[in-house]
């Protein structure tokens, strides 16, 4: 099929869309197989050998006590907020490019947030203990502590993945209906129960947008305090160059950052591999080179701020971590995240560039090992100065701690294959919403109840 | 006994055309199907309200107030005392407060979103056996724009009729809990 999005006919997007599903080649299992089993061997098993003789087989030791386990967190809680926060942000303002691939973002987000909340439970060392996190009786009489930012973390993750599941399931309600009608055995069941019976009544559509729009109005400043709360998690101790007030909006704006990233590459895989070219074309990733040439600016100027009070302050605690980041031990890791992240994608001011596919994906890879970096910067550097020289301390993550991290990648992977197998990657009715309307042509009188 | 008209259209204007002529027929008030949203829906047939904020804001209100005192009771049953500071301190349970209204809120947007679109309904179990109660058509998920209306039988033909006129593509009957 040739042609603009303009020139297809609904029938068409339904069929492509269906086809995604229900046509399944080889290379589609290979991939599966292949991110399944690195799943086990990379981060299943692992995580079980550091289960069973402790928290020790990870770096982590005085004064590192926290590694490349959070820094993994903050990263997939990092690259959930394009997903639905931008989802909603284009919904509310109306912007119809954003129809062809939110929903492919959004299942980055929920896949992310799963991922995020896995890298916790590694982290804790005792997993099974994780219930402790939430208030409910019990018979030891205790209770969370409220004022720890571990709890509002605890409260805004479960918010947000909250938020953001039933965020994709309203938005899938209409195509999961559509493809309803067009498959057979455990997938008809499987569609009918997530339809809940949808038929595209006027008033279903009405109700639709409205509970629709009240989410996202819900979700914005959900997402945005989901990530301010996680960076309270290292701004609240005193810890040199962590006991920030600028922590906030610095996570808030490299979450937004590194998701949009995610969003280019994962918007590259669909229209490569999952043949979407007609619906994800060049506009979106103009736009979305657009968005993130503004967003590395942003980031720029915070590190910039980050920089200069640590150096104007004069308080030796932070100068000397300072220094350390910059020229210490970790110093060829912070040039590489400012070399990804705040020079190159100065390439998108060049419409050229953002309009070509394989130059976009290079960068958005780039920009989140860039921000993986910074992740790892802020949690080991940080607690590699502290006040006292008797305090400081060298970390490297053991093999176990490396391998769980590559896990997480083949995790996330192969949650979003499963993904595009069972929901509609592309909005169907949504951008059928963006095409001409169908001219008349007469229809077979059969199928439906009423046949 | 209820019988069910549906036309099917090819366009949206043709449909929403039909539906405003039934309902001057004095037909009764149609039911659109529509794989997209038809814009102008409303001046046709009228303005429709839901009471889906109605549920957000009691959800909202309901997760601000139950947050707030999760953590405030939490704190005087428990109490922790650090250096003569309030038992009850605002700003950490303002965060609290904030995060349940949102989902709270967001609970129950979704429960005023099945009870207003009166999802799931019986097309649910389709599975099992086919809703006769509800008139439904697969094209119009597709590319076709429907409209049904239910009538006594002495108004059967007149609705076709209307339907006819308004350029329906193909016109489909039944009647309710027919098998």
């Amino acid at each position: 099929m040739q042609g603009e999005p303009n020139q297809l006919k609904y029938t068409d997007i339904h069929e492509d869309v269906v086809r995604s599903i229900v046509e399944t080649g080889p290379n589609y299992y290979v991939a599966l197989a292949t991110a399944f089993a690195l799943t086990l061997i990379c981060f299943f098993f692992p995580w079980f050998y550091q289960l069973y003789y402790g928290i020790g087989a990870a770096g982590m030791n005085h004064p590192n006590v926290w590694g490349t386990y959070l820094a993994s967190f903050i990263f997939w809680i990092g690259l959930s907020h394009s997903g639905t926060l931008l989802s909603c942000v284009l919904h509310i303002t109306n912007s119809s490019w954003r129809k062809a691939m939110y929903r492919s973002a959004e299942a980055m987000t929920l896949f992310s947030l799963v991922v995020a909340a896995m890298m916790v439970m590694v982290h804790v060392g005792r997993p099974w203990f994780i219930h402790w996190t939430l208030p409910y009786p019990n018979q030891m009489e205790m209770w969370p502590n409220f004022r720890s930012p571990l709890l509002f973390d605890v409260m805004a993750i479960t918010t947000y993945i909250t938020g953001s599941t039933v965020f994709i399931y309203m938005g899938s309600i209409p195509d999961f209906a559509a493809v309803r009608d067009r498959t057979r055995g455990w997938r008809n069941t499987m569609y009918s129960l997530l339809s809940l019976g949808w038929r595209g009544t006027d008033t279903e559509w009405h109700r639709l947008h409205w509970a629709y729009t009240f989410l996202a109005v819900l979700i914005i400043p959900l997402a945005v305090s989901v990530h301010s709360i996680v960076s309270w998690d290292f701004a609240m101790s005193i810890v040199p160059a962590l006991h920030q007030t600028i922590f906030a909006p610095y996570f808030v704006v490299g979450a937004i950052y590194s998701g949009t990233a995610g969003i280019v590459t994962v918007m590259f895989v669909l229209r490569k591999f999952m043949d979407f070219g007609e619906y994800i074309t060049e506009l979106h990733f103009d736009n979305l080179g657009k968005l993130l040439l503004v967003l590395s600016l942003l980031w720029s100027y915070i590190n910039i701020v980050e920089v200069f009070t640590g150096f104007y302050s004069g308080a030796s605690g932070e100068t000397e971590a300072l220094r350390y980041r910059l020229f210490g031990f970790y110093a060829p890791l912070y040039w590489e995240m400012i070399t990804f992240c705040a020079f190159l994608p100065l390439l998108c001011a060049f419409k050229r560039f953002r309009t070509s596919f394989v130059p976009m994906l290079y960068l958005s890879i780039a920009i989140n090992i860039g921000m993986y970096t910074e992740r790892f910067l802020i949690v080991a550097t940080s607690l590699s100065r502290q006040y006292l020289p008797d305090a400081w301390g060298l970390y490297v993550p053991s093999a176990v701690e490396i391998s769980i991290l590559v896990g997480t990648l083949a995790l996330f992977t192969t949650l979003f294959l499963l993904f595009v197998k069972i929901f509609p990657s592309v909005s169907m009715y949504e951008v059928k919403e963006t095409m001409n309307t169908p001219k008349k042509i007469p229809v077979a009188a059969s199928g439906g109840s009423l046949a | 006994m209820t019988h069910f008209v549906v036309g099917l259209f090819g366009d949206p204007e043709s449909a929403l055309s039909a539906a405003g002529s039934i309902q001057s027929a004095d037909l009764g008030t149609p039911e659109l199907m529509s794989p997209v949203p038809i814009e102008g829906v409303e001046e046709v047939l009228g303005e429709k309200r839901s009471v889906i904020k109605r549920f957000s804001l009691f959800g909202a209100i309901f997760g601000g107030v139950s947050g707030f005192l999760l953590a405030a009771i939490t704190a005087v049953l428990y109490a922790h005392p650090v250096g003569g500071r309030p038992i009850i301190t605002f700003p950490p349970y303002l965060i609290i407060t904030y995060e349940l209204t949102i989902l709270f809120g967001i609970i129950f947007t979704v429960i005023g979103f099945f009870v207003s679109a009166r999802l799931p309904n019986g097309l649910w179990t389709s599975f099992w056996k086919q809703d006769e109660n509800r008139p439904y058509v697969p094209e119009a998920a597709v590319d076709k724009f429907a409209v049904s209306i239910g009538c006594g039988v002495d108004d059967v033909q007149r609705a076709e009729t209307i339907l006819r006129i308004a350029g329906a593509e193909a016109i489909r009957d039944g009647t309710e809990g027919a098998s």
